[in-house]
């Protein structure tokens, strides 16, 4: 009798670690590592091909559920105390300011990630079939993401939260017909006032984050039915030359029409069932070669995760969040400027509120949703989508230009001024 | 049972049951529609006419409000929320113009746009004289631009 022993084996009934069957069975026992396969192919394990971004992001999000959550036990949503409790946060209570330096940055940060990891996945064309699906949700993940940051900038009540918050929810209002009546239903009036408050705190604790929790796993999910993750583009073989036409040569068989299934998906459902698959199943290739999950995979997002929860530490122990006076209805700061990633929004809803709040940002998701259905060339290697990569690097370029032009380059009455002259702020 | 009373008892079943989530969607709608509006009243009572002085106009924080008080024509009441997204804009004594800090509209003293992205000149409310002598504005009752009250001394 070992008691010991008995107790480790009522907790984890695997193998010892040194068998190859303890290694499949650490994975495929535990509730929280089964997401991943047993064994991977080791180039998906390549920085080069994911930056580890996807993971980047959703450890940023564990960041801030944990320092949210610390927040909250000193956070009241209600306008004055709510600015109180940030004053609190930061000069009385213990560690206040350091874990809501920890939350606002993890915050910028995943905003940053997401996008990153949004244009990995494009520059490798990992949403194409069978992903696309998967992109879908990606978008959606994207919105939430951008739908928390919102959320969660009014709660320190301060006059940067007011306003941006003012003026970002006027944009909602420009939309035709419901416009006036979101702008209602979200801040509970006609105001941005302590309904408003008490509404955004909510969607900020409670439903974006559960929201996100639940597509996340859908998303984790997916990643696996799909076949893994997709195959390094530098793996890719180039296609074949029948697809190409030759002057003055024949014309070449036309090519089979029927799509097969990704060459990366490994499994299927087997025996199972009856009747024909709609989706083919390929067995893995030959030569093929894969690793054990553990310890391969888990060592480099271990390294990931002590990368990303240190980096936002160090951060946040040299800059602190900003927190302005309490929130003035009465007086608007001037310039005022939304958080920087709707800089590049407001550029454009000063120009015009319907066209750059509404039009363009619907048409944005539009397109960014519709990618893997309108990308109809199924090759993924770089040297085959040179228009797809054109456009969607124009894409990128004209965002970064925006939001740089918004944080920098404007000024007092949002006129144009170049970051190197120096403006003493809001002539009375 | 019979095929047919099957069918249509089916119907009738799946009917309700998307009508009532139907209803439970549209009751939640409704629920976070707010009933009652906590917010400060559209009509207030600003102040005795003499407390106003002549020249450029007096601007109420609270209710967002610009008081123009002339010689000749009498007491005008202005919004000071920029028609384009909300941001309180502010009167220059220099030009006589309405700037927006956001994004940089310019409205000249009667409430026109003469630059940047708002959509509407500035609104006009309605000003009157209670019966105590004060004067009151009512912002549910928007007014031309010309509307003045002239109050006799
Ligand atoms: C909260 C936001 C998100 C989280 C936490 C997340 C997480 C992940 C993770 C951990 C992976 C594994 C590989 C990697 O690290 O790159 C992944 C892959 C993927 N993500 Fe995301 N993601 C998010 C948002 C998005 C967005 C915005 C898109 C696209 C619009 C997207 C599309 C995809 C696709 C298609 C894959 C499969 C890529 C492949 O097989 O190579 N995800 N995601
Ligand atoms: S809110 Fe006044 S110009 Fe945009």
């Amino acid at each position: 009798m070992n008691p010991i022993r008995d107790l480790w084996q009522s907790i984890s009934r695997r193998d010892p670690l040194s068998t190859d069957k303890g290694k499949s069975e650490l994975v495929f026992l535990n509730v929280w590592l089964h997401i991943h396969p047993n064994k991977v192919r080791p180039e998906g394990l390549k920085v080069k091909h994911t930056w580890y971004l996807g993971f980047i992001t959703f450890f940023l999000f564990l960041v801030l559920v944990t320092t949210g959550i610390a927040l909250m036990f000193y956070y009241r949503p209600y306008p004055q105390p709510a600015y109180q409790d940030m004053k609190d946060l930061q000069f009385v209570v213990f560690m206040g300011g350091f874990l809501r330096n920890m939350h606002r940055w993890a915050a910028h940060g995943m905003v940053i990630c997401v996008f990153l990891h949004m244009c990995r996945v494009f520059y490798t064309g990992s949403y194409k079939r069978p992903r696309q699906f998967n992109w879908v949700i990606g978008v959606v993940l994207l919105l939430l993401t951008l739908g928390l940051s919102f959320t969660g900038y009014l709660l320190p009540w301060d006059q940067l939260a007011f306003w941006a918050i003012t003026v970002g929810t006027n944009i909602g209002s420009y939309a035709p017909l419901v416009g006036a009546r979101v702008r209602e239903l979200l801040l509970g009036g006609h105001m941005v006032g302590e309904e408003a408050l008490i509404r955004f705190y909510v969607l900020h604790v409670a439903v974006l984050p559960s929201l996100l929790v639940l597509l996340t796993m859908v998303h984790f999910w997916r990643i696996r039915k799909d076949g893994g993750l997709s195959r390094p583009v530098w793996k890719l073989k180039p296609q074949k030359a029948a697809n190409l036409v030759h002057i003055g040569e024949p014309e070449p068989e036309p090519a089979l029409a029927a799509v097969a299934a990704a060459p990366d998906k490994t499994y299927g459902l087997m025996e199972v069932v009856t009747g024909r698959p709609i989706f083919e199943t390929v067995a893995p290739e030959e030569d093929e070669e894969t690793v054990f999950s553990y310890p391969y995979a888990f060592f480099r997002e271990g390294i990931a995760l002590v990368v990303t929860v240190v980096t936002v530490m160090a951060v946040s122990l040299f800059w602190n969040a900003p927190l302005e006076e309490m929130a003035n209805p009465a007086k608007t700061p001037n310039p005022a400027k939304a958080p920087w990633y709707f800089l590049g929004l407001q550029e454009l809803v000063s120009h015009s509120a319907l066209f750059g709040g509404v039009i363009v940002p619907a048409l944005v998701v539009l397109a960014l949703v519709g990618i893997p259905y309108l990308d109809s060339n199924p090759s993924r290697r770089p040297a085959d989508r040179k228009w797809a990569i054109w456009i969607f690097t124009v894409f990128v370029i004209v965002n970064i230009v925006l939001i740089i032009v918004g944080t920098f380059f404007r000024g007092p009455g949002w006129s144009f001024v170049p970051p190197w002259v120096h403006v003493t702020a809001g002539a009375e | 049972m019979k095929r047919r009373s099957f069918l249509s008892w089916g119907a009738a079943g799946f009917g309700s049951l998307c009508a009532g989530v139907g209803v439970s969607l549209a009751a939640v709608l409704r629920f976070l529609t707010p009933s009652v509006f906590y917010e400060p009243p559209q009509s207030f009572k600003i102040g005795d006419p003499a407390d106003f002085p002549y020249g450029p106009p007096t601007f109420l924080a609270d209710e967002k409000i610009y008081i123009f008080r002339d010689r000749e024509k009498g007491f005008a009441a202005a919004s000071a929320v920029c028609t384009h997204l909300g941001c309180t804009v502010k009167f220059f004594q220099t030009d006589h113009h309405f700037h927006c800090p956001c994004h940089g509209s310019i409205y000249a003293s009667d409430g026109k746009v003469l630059h940047g992205p708002a959509p509407k000149p500035l609104q006009w409310f309605e000003i009157t004289l209670t019966r105590d002598g004060q004067l009151r504005v009512n912002k549910d009752r928007p007014v031309a631009a010309g509307y003045r009250l002239m109050v006799k001394a």
